[in-house]
């Protein structure tokens, strides 16, 4: 049985009326990047804060099998008159860790900011800070880390390499990923949770979650003319899910894809309606978040 | 890299360090000056009437360092360890160090080091007046201006604390500088207050003009209110950091 990062059970947070977090309870399998996603205001910062031991939470518990943790907020800032090299080296010893130079360098080194090691913070971009929060964090081989918004209001190459290095932490630590960029947690998440208005609406792996929303996968068909014989002989299979007619086109769901392809296309070279295309549905998480979140 | 390295290369590197020692180092130079040639520089400025100057003494030199250097001093003390201290007015930054360290660890450093670097630019510039007022009026009591700078430093290392116990009440830098200020300002109108006066912190700035001049040691309740003060202040500060959420 795989072994849980973070155990959240039942967290609320409270401030004053505002409820940011209600009851929330999800865990987090180790080694695994998970997706911590919702809209703005959701309660996905409150939620790390609390992780990060930044916050309180006014009820519930949590649990995190770690006892080394690295935060890196959406807009991270360090002393500006620190250098790269001085920045990442404060947070190994501050980690508890006796980086030697040639650790700190290799950190630099897979960020891309080797060349910049001992230019003072003061004069990076924002893809840069970015790039040395990470190095900041990974330097002490942190067991969990918690990214807020890492990518957001990065231009698209900063948000490429973010997520790349995001990418190539998977197994050296768990990291917890939140973003209301749904491409970026598609990409690199193994699973996610989603929260709105301070609620978990839905937690597992993203398969699952377009599988659940969607009534299983869809298929879409155009017919030439008339589209109501082919829905009649679909209605009255037993693994059609759901049915959906648009004027000469017909979206038909099941649970198994293996059902679908195999069972749709003799089924309606029976009806002996003129099919002009087949093809399944590729539902993105985009699709699915609205759904749940509305 | 240790947090005492990074306090360092603060005041090091934000030129803080120029800032301190070159305020009290322009007044250790001129306090002598003004005393020295303050009928000129009357007479020069054309000032009509009789004016009653007092005479030139090494008292009144150092004196008038003292004065001068304390007022513009303890504003730059107040707002430069707002900028250290209160460093929850930058929540990204103080992330970094609040994950990573306790908030005993994150203030110590920071308290000592101004307090040192401030007390150090004091004892500069007290160190200038006293060899100026030697060369240019006479030798001041070497001894009185050891205890009277004595004093002084307790009321900077409690300047610097109340900036600190500022901080952890509200997350602004000119906030707490200004509230760190606003309440030495009390303190001192406080001193005015008969049998309670002698008590208060504020006292111990009087205590520098009253010993050179000659005075007697009489300040034993207002440093232990001072060293109680401070110990206090930096206890408080620390507790209610570590309860603030960020």
């Amino acid at each position: 049985m795989p072994t849980n990062a973070v155990e959240v059970t039942g967290i609320s947070k409270r401030y004053g009326s505002v409820v940011a977090l209600d009851a929330v309870t999800l865990s987090v399998p180790e080694g695994s990047v998970y997706g911590l996603v919702g809209p703005n205001g959701a309660g996905k910062t409150t939620l790390l804060g609390i992780l990060a031991g930044l916050r309180s939470p006014t009820d519930g518990a949590f649990s995190i099998a770690s006892h080394h943790v690295s935060v890196l907020p959406d807009t991270p800032k360090f002393e500006p008159w620190l250098t790269a090299r001085e920045t990442v080296e404060l947070s190994a010893a501050l980690g508890g860790i006796q980086a030697p130079a040639d650790a700190v360098a290799n950190v630099l080194e897979r960020t891309g900011l080797i060349d910049v090691a001992d230019r003072k913070v003061s004069g990076f971009s924002r893809g840069m800070l970015q790039r040395l929060g990470i190095a900041a964090a990974v330097v002490s081989r942190p067991g969990l880390l918690l990214l807020d918004e890492p990518a957001a209001a990065l231009d698209p190459q900063g948000r490429r390499e973010v997520l790349d290095l995001v990418t190539e932490l998977r197994g050296e630590s768990t990291v917890i990923f939140s973003s209301h960029i749904l491409d970026d947690v598609q990409e690199v998440c193994d699973e996610i949770a989603i929260l709105t208005r301070g609620s978990l609406v839905y937690q597992g792996t993203l398969d699952g979650l377009i599988r659940d929303v969607t009534h299983g996968y869809t298929y879409r068909i155009e017919i030439r003319g008339d589209a109501g014989p082919a829905a009649r002989a679909l209605r009255a299979c037993n693994w059609v899910t759901q049915i959906k007619v648009e004027e000469s086109v017909v979206f038909v769901s099941a649970d198994s894809t293996v059902v679908l392809e195999s069972e749709l296309v003799p089924l309606l070279a029976d009806t002996g309606v003129p099919v002009v295309s087949i093809g399944p549905i590729e539902q993105s998480l985009e699709d699915v978040f609205l759904d749940v979140t509305r | 890299m240790t947090l005492w390295r990074v306090e360092w290369l603060r005041i090091w590197r934000t030129r803080t360090v120029w800032i301190l020692f070159g305020i009290f180092i322009f007044f250790g130079v001129l306090g002598p000056l003004t005393a020295q040639f303050l009928p000129e520089i009357v007479e020069r400025a054309g000032v009509a009437g009789e004016i009653d100057l007092p005479p030139t003494s090494p008292e009144l030199a150092m004196s008038q360092y003292v004065s001068n250097a304390l007022q513009i001093g303890i504003l730059a003390i107040a707002f430069i360890a707002a900028t250290a201290l209160a460093f929850d007015s930058k929540p990204e930054i103080a992330v970094f160090y609040r994950t990573r360290a306790t908030i005993t660890e994150i203030l110590t450093p920071r308290y000592v080091v101004i307090a040192i670097t401030a007390v150090a630019a004091f004892a500069s510039g007290t160190l200038i007046a006293f060899a100026l007022s030697t060369v240019l009026i006479g030798t001041p009591d070497a001894l009185a201006t050891l205890k009277g700078s004595a004093l002084i430093s307790l009321y900077i290392m409690l300047a610097v604390a109340l900036v600190g116990l500022m901080s952890s009440l509200i997350s602004s830098v000119p906030g707490a500088a200004l509230l760190g200020i606003g309440t030495l300002i009390l303190l001192g109108i406080a001193t005015m207050v008969p049998y309670v006066g002698p008590w208060l912190p504020s006292y111990l700035v009087g205590g520098f003009d009253t010993l050179v001049a000659g005075g007697e040691f009489d300040y034993w309740g207002a440093i232990l209110t001072t060293v109680a003060a401070t110990a206090a202040a930096v206890w408080a500060s620390t507790y209610l950091m570590g309860r603030r959420e960020v």
